[in-house]
């Protein structure tokens, strides 16, 4: 799989985020840990170019989406289970290992909680590669504003308008 | 869901053939670190997608990290469009 390993991908990556960042920055004067990483995911999910299940997933859901939300629908959930508690027990010995893990795996691909195992396994690689090269972007981002200004080298400058 | 077999150890998922699983659970385990430094042809599915689920996982918490370090220098960093355009060039070497 070459998608995502590329260097170009890295750079349009790297730059959009970065320039995503610079943006919010301006509107608001702190960007929380939270908002960052939500933003990191859309730029991601937006490189995808809506070619995959996750991406379009990731765009599609809410922004900053509140976690009382997810109070409300765990206090419904219980009273459910409370009466259901007997027959999902059974139902999980009957259940071999791999529907299991298969299940757990659906829950951290955004948008693939009803996908075929086929599917979620190509949505998976995808994926994986996708958050790789989100690590290798933010790093290099991180390390950039480490340095700061002094050690940036000058004589790269010329090189400016490639792109 | 049928053709369940609660019996034997190496059942099958229901739907799909086992080729097709075989061959996508092995692409799955060239791209995780822990299974590829392994290179057992006999890494069972359930141990690849556990791994794939804790990779997956792993990579979540990196990204939080770095979001969060990140948020914490761009408070820190004094708004300078001049510092700003000469990251974006860097970013494109």
């Amino acid at each position: 799989m070459k998608r995502w390993t590329t260097k170009r991908e890295h750079q349009i990556y790297s730059s959009k985020l970065f320039q995503a960042l610079c943006r919010s920055r301006r509107t608001s004067s702190s960007t929380s840990a939270k908002e960052l990483h939500q933003t990191a995911d859309r730029v991601l999910a937006i490189t995808a170019k809506g070619t995959t299940r996750w991406s379009r997933a990731i765009l599609a859901a809410p922004l900053t989406a509140g976690t009382n939300m997810k109070k409300h629908k765990k206090a419904k959930v219980t009273v459910h289970t409370r009466l259901r508690k007997p027959v999902v027990n059974r139902e999980k010995r009957k259940l071999p290992v791999v529907e299991r893990k298969l299940r757990a795996l659906r829950r951290l691909v955004p948008g693939c909680r009803k996908l075929s195992c086929n599917n979620l396994l190509e949505e998976t690689s995808d994926y994986i590669a996708a958050l790789e090269m989100q690590v290798r972007a933010m790093t290099a981002i991180t390390e950039f504003l480490s340095r700061g200004e002094a050690q940036v080298p000058t004589d790269r400058l010329g090189s400016i308008g490639n792109m | 869901m049928s053709g369940r077999r609660s019996r034997s150890k190496q059942s099958s998922v229901s739907s799909i053939t086992d080729d097709q699983i075989t061959d996508l659970v092995s692409k799955l385990q060239h791209l995780i670190p822990e299974l590829r430094r392994r290179r057992f042809d006999k890494v069972s599915t359930s141990k690849v997608l556990q791994e794939t689920c804790n990779y997956i996982r792993s990579l979540h918490r990196e990204v939080e990290d770095l979001s969060d370090r990140l948020s914490q220098l761009l408070a820190s960093t004094d708004s300078d469009s001049d510092q700003a355009a000469i990251i974006r060039s860097l970013l494109m070497q």
